[in-house]
């Protein structure tokens, strides 16, 4: 399969060098020769190019497998075609490469929704397909041009049951008391969440948090700066918390239920003001398995995959039909269970893929 | 019949193209990205005056390569000096021991540190349990953290060059100090010093140069705080996609090491340094 698909690519670009004259004419025959295609086949197959695998591109780990089996297996045996993966993080910087690059090798990212608003503006991204992919199945407002929300991930944060025995934090504004609640905090350094919450810690309303107020969060986390320390992957905000470096630590909402069973209840996940955050399905432009990817991403949005996904990563579905179908222990850690809406804000994408710059660099050159 | 000189040229051809094509085109890319994106023009060189995140990034990456620099070298010295008056056997071990410890992965030990100097890890509850200390030290999770880090990981690139210079003093010399009336001192800072310059700057030169790109370190054991110019420009690459700005601190980056190898030139033969002329 592979060595198809190399030698496609090697005569594909061969036909190209040789169109645009930087290939003779001889040694383009010679490499048709060497690959046992005359050149109308090449083309030929580039036409019917159907789709012979899916690639996600996503953070590897325990998600490669959860996706493998939640969204893969379905939807290869619908479709015959197989789900691969490439594991090294489709953060904006990389797709944008593979796209201006010309070599795009991945079909589907497991990237934020704010990033389909990025790079949708910018031409990166193919258009998410409505006629196969269903607006309907996500939370209002996260399903856009260039990008859909499949799970939904977030930011709360958890405390040390030892350290506060009077008393339990119960929000943001607990969170960045240092004089009731004393202790170090951690915070994600890359400015996301970490500024919604300081602002809901300052006063602003959940529903009214943007645009942020940059300065205002800026003020709010600098003045607790020295008891501050910031990570930048889950299991960096993981060992913070477990290890005992923070008494109140910022983590991915779906990570807090493992440390909870982990740490037999001694640290707790509040989930009052906790950000949840649409993770996007997007797909870069000129992804090899073409109308194949939409279709996956349609699967994925199917109730089934919908609820394995969560009990494989605890990433709350997004589809409306799938959250009613929830056990009852699950719905807690469901960051848009009927229990948890009312208490939970959720994340602008639109606000965040036009300002991430200034946002990131604004929070850098605080923390730094 | 000899051959005219030139005709080794002719060997080293592919590889001159290799290094021109992977490696030069798109170091060059970089520069041109600097000065284009996303507006032609020294717009992101002027952000290095008009920005003060930019300048204080700078300044915690030279003040703590500075720093690694120093300790590294200092304890490279020390260790190198040891290694090379061991008995042959002492010595083997010795070098294999520093051996291993390059080939260790720079996540593990920095993972490692966290758990012998965090705030909970082996040294701080030892001295809590003493009685020592009432609060855990803050070792990490700060610019301490990054030093200890990096100086740990830094001091075998330190050891070898001078290893290497002090294996080629003959000991007569010393001798010949000693016998001359020079005290212990004397001989060290006057004769052995001097002889083990080459060595010292080559030492210098790789560890300072290593450090300017370090990432994982400072990001981890800094806890966020210490943030240096490599890790800037990841996020300014792959998050924020200020790809102007990092190139021209990528640019800033290589100048940098090309004026100090150049600064260093002007005091000896930079082959002398790396070996070239050595024995």
């Amino acid at each position: 399969m592979h060595d198809k698909q190399f030698m496609r690519e090697t005569l594909l670009q061969g036909a190209q060098a040789f169109q645009a004259g930087k290939m003779g004419r001889r040694s383009f025959l010679a490499l048709c020769g060497m690959a046992g295609f005359a050149s109308t086949s090449v083309l030929a197959g580039r036409a019917e190019a159907a789709a012979s695998e899916i690639v996600m591109w996503n953070w590897g780990g325990q998600s490669e497998e959860c996706h493998q089996s939640a969204i893969g297996v379905p939807f290869t045996k619908a479709t015959g075609v197989p789900l691969k993966f490439d594991t090294s993080g489709p953060l904006q910087g990389k797709i944008k490469d593979m796209v201006d690059s010309g070599h795009v090798t991945a079909d589907v990212c497991d990237a934020d929704l704010f990033d389909a608003v990025a790079l949708g503006k910018t031409g990166h991204l193919e258009p998410i397909d409505y006629s196969v992919v269903d607006k309907t199945k996500t939370v209002d407002g996260y399903a856009l041009e260039f990008g859909i929300s499949i799970i939904l991930y977030g930011y709360a944060f958890m405390y040390d049951t030892q350290a506060y025995p009077n008393g339990a934090p119960t929000g943001w504004a607990d969170f960045f008391d240092t004089a009731k609640f004393p202790g170090t905090r951690s915070l994600y350094k890359w400015a996301n969440g970490s500024l919604e919450a300081a602002l809901m810690a300052d006063g602003v309303e959940k529903d009214k948090l943007y645009p942020l107020d940059i300065d205002r969060a800026i003020k709010k986390i600098s003045a607790i700066k020295a008891d501050s320390i910031y990570w930048g992957s889950g299991s960096e905000a993981h060992d913070m918390i477990v290890n005992g470096e923070v008494s109140m630590g910022m983590v991915w909402q779906n990570r807090g239920r493992s440390i909870e069973t982990d740490t037999n209840g001694r640290f707790k996940l509040v989930m009052n003001q906790a950000l949840a955050m649409p993770g996007a399905y997007i797909v870069p432009k000129g992804n090899p398995g073409g109308a194949a990817a939409q279709t996956f991403i349609a699967t994925a949005q199917s109730v089934q995959s919908q609820l394995d996904l969560f009990t494989c990563l605890g990433m709350t579905p997004t589809n409306p039909e799938a959250i009613a179908k929830m056990a009852e222990g699950d719905q807690p850690y469901s960051i848009t269970s009927a229990a948890n809406m009312p208490l939970i804000a959720l994340n602008d994408p639109t606000w965040w893929g036009e300002n991430t710059d200034a946002a990131v660099n604004a929070f850098l050159a605080a923390i730094s | 019949m000899r051959l005219p000189i030139q005709s080794g040229w002719l060997l080293v051809l592919p590889f001159l193209l290799l290094v021109g094509g992977l490696f030069l085109g798109p170091i060059l890319n970089i520069l041109w990205l600097s000065v284009t994106d996303p507006t032609p023009g020294l717009g992101n060189y002027a952000q290095l005056v008009t920005s003060d995140t930019l300048g204080r990034i700078l300044w915690t990456t030279i003040r703590v390569c500075v720093i690694c620099t120093v300790f590294s070298v200092l304890f490279g010295y020390s260790i190198a000096y040891a290694m090379v008056h061991a008995a042959g056997p002492t010595q083997s071990r010795m070098l294999s021991l520093l051996l291993v410890s390059f080939w260790i992965s720079v996540l593990v030990r920095t993972f490692s540190w966290l758990m012998l100097l965090g705030r909970n890890g082996v040294v701080n509850s030892g001295l809590e349990a003493l009685g020592i200390i009432s609060q855990p030290i803050p070792f990490m999770r700060n610019e301490l953290g990054v030093l200890i880090g990096m100086i740990h990981y830094m001091v075998p690139y330190a050891v070898l060059p001078i290893l290497a210079s002090m294996q080629s003093i003959d000991g007569r010399v010393v001798q010949a100090s000693r016998s001359l009336g020079a005290t212990g001192a004397q001989t060290l800072w006057r004769v052995y010093l001097p002889l083990t310059r080459a060595g010292v700057v080559a030492a210098s030169l790789l560890v300072f140069i290593i450090n300017l790109g370090f990432y994982v370190i400072p990001a981890v054991l800094g806890g966020g705080k210490v943030l240096m110019v490599a890790e800037y420009i990841s996020v300014q690459v792959l998050v924020t996609l200020q790809w102007g700005t990092a190139a021209m601190l990528a640019a800033l980056l290589l100048f940098g090491v090309l004026t100090l190898l150049f600064i260093m030139s002007r005091f000896m033969k930079l082959s002398t340094v790396f070996g070239g002329a050595r024995t």
